[in-house]
């Protein structure tokens, strides 16, 4: 059921996906690791299009050099949680979704308590070792795994349907060196988006999933192209996985 | 015969965008790849390593479909073939 300020908000999308997608949304819960670069916009958008619940889990605080492109964040944010701010920001764009902000590390020993019961996973991470851990617990859970990364103009992003589709690690089996990478905000903000829409298209069951294709972002050429993936029956992270999980 | 060569993110920056190279026949995929950034140390260095074989996070994608890097020696690029090589990007 929706209140008449629900209502009010969702009546332009609702016209694409009526109450009962709607409904479903309302119902979601999604978890979202990282509140930068990738999360802040993967995050406000989600919040707007009443994703009923968002986990949201950072351990930095917020610095002067995030503010390029970190959008959840502002000056007055310089030196607090970015959780806390993440919180706040939110909760004011959409008072009526909850709104989970946990300050910690995504470690190996706490990544699937944190996750807990949400229905997906937004890769909002900056590093490969903790994609690969949100890769594996997306796979226990069987729940999917929405990937981006970015890097200056350039930008990836693929949904992963464990057990039928290709996973982060069938794509990327090694991880790229670290490095400091540069970036410009629009460029998360690209694939931050194509995430997000990915999230809505799952849970309302609708369109075709970017699975089993790497779409791949070039901002200085305007161009967006894809690659096709499968799976890897030789991987160490989906390899031993043989049943389907049934779409949500 | 000539063969399609693309790169992407950092090794389109150090390499180019899209090259139509001729190659000898019998010209492996790595050697193929090489004629490119013989010129070029950073880029060579950017996809090989110190044994001249392809670091193990590039992706190889031949005709759309994925190259298993650990037999990338013995692929055989053929005339009008579309190659694809990539790092993956790590940010976020």
């Amino acid at each position: 059921m929706f209140s008449e300020r629900e209502r009010e908000r969702y009546k332009r999308q609702m016209m694409l996906f009526g109450d009962e997608g709607q409904e479903r949304l309302k119902k979601a819960h999604i978890f979202i690791a990282g509140a930068g670069g990738l999360g802040s916009p993967v995050s406000l958008y989600l919040a707007v299009a009443g994703i009923g619940t968002l986990t949201i889990v950072d351990r930095d605080v917020v610095d002067q050099s995030n503010l390029n492109r970190q959008i959840l964040h502002n000056d007055r944010d310089i030196g607090r949680k970015k959780t806390e701010s993440a919180e706040e920001k939110l909760h004011a764009i959409n008072p009526d979704i909850q709104i989970r902000a946990i300050d910690t590390t995504i470690e190996e020993k706490n990544a699937s308590g944190l996750v807990g019961k949400a229905d997906g996973i937004v890769d909002a991470m900056d590093n490969y070792p903790t994609r690969y851990l949100l890769n594996d617990i997306a796979i226990k859970k069987k729940i999917p795994l929405f990937h981006g990364a970015i890097s200056g103009f350039y930008g990836q992003a693929t949904t992963v349907i464990p057990g039928k589709t290709a996973c982060l690690a069938c794509i990327f089996p090694k991880a790229p060196p670290k490095e400091v990478f540069p970036v410009v905000g629009v460029t998360p903000g690209i694939i931050g988006m194509v995430q997000a829409t990915e999230v809505l298209k799952y849970l309302l069951k609708s369109g075709e999933l970017l699975t089993n294709r790497l779409f791949i972002w070039d901002g200085m050429q305007a161009h967006a192209e894809e690659i096709c993936m499968e799976r890897n029956p030789r991987c160490t992270a989906c390899g031993s996985m043989s049943e389907i999980p049934e779409n949500k | 015969m000539n063969v399609k060569v693309r790169f992407f993110a950092r090794f389109r920056e150090l390499l180019g965008t899209e090259l139509i190279i001729e190659v000898a026949e019998q010209t492996t995929l790595p050697d193929l790849v090489k004629q490119i950034t013989q010129k070029n140390i950073e880029g060579h260095q950017a996809i090989f390593d110190e044994y001249g074989h392809f670091r193990e996070y590039v992706i190889v994608m031949r005709n759309a479909r994925r190259v298993d890097l650990a037999d990338a020696g013995e692929n055989i690029v053929a005339d009008g073939d579309d190659i694809a090589v990539f790092p993956p990007v790590a940010g976020g």
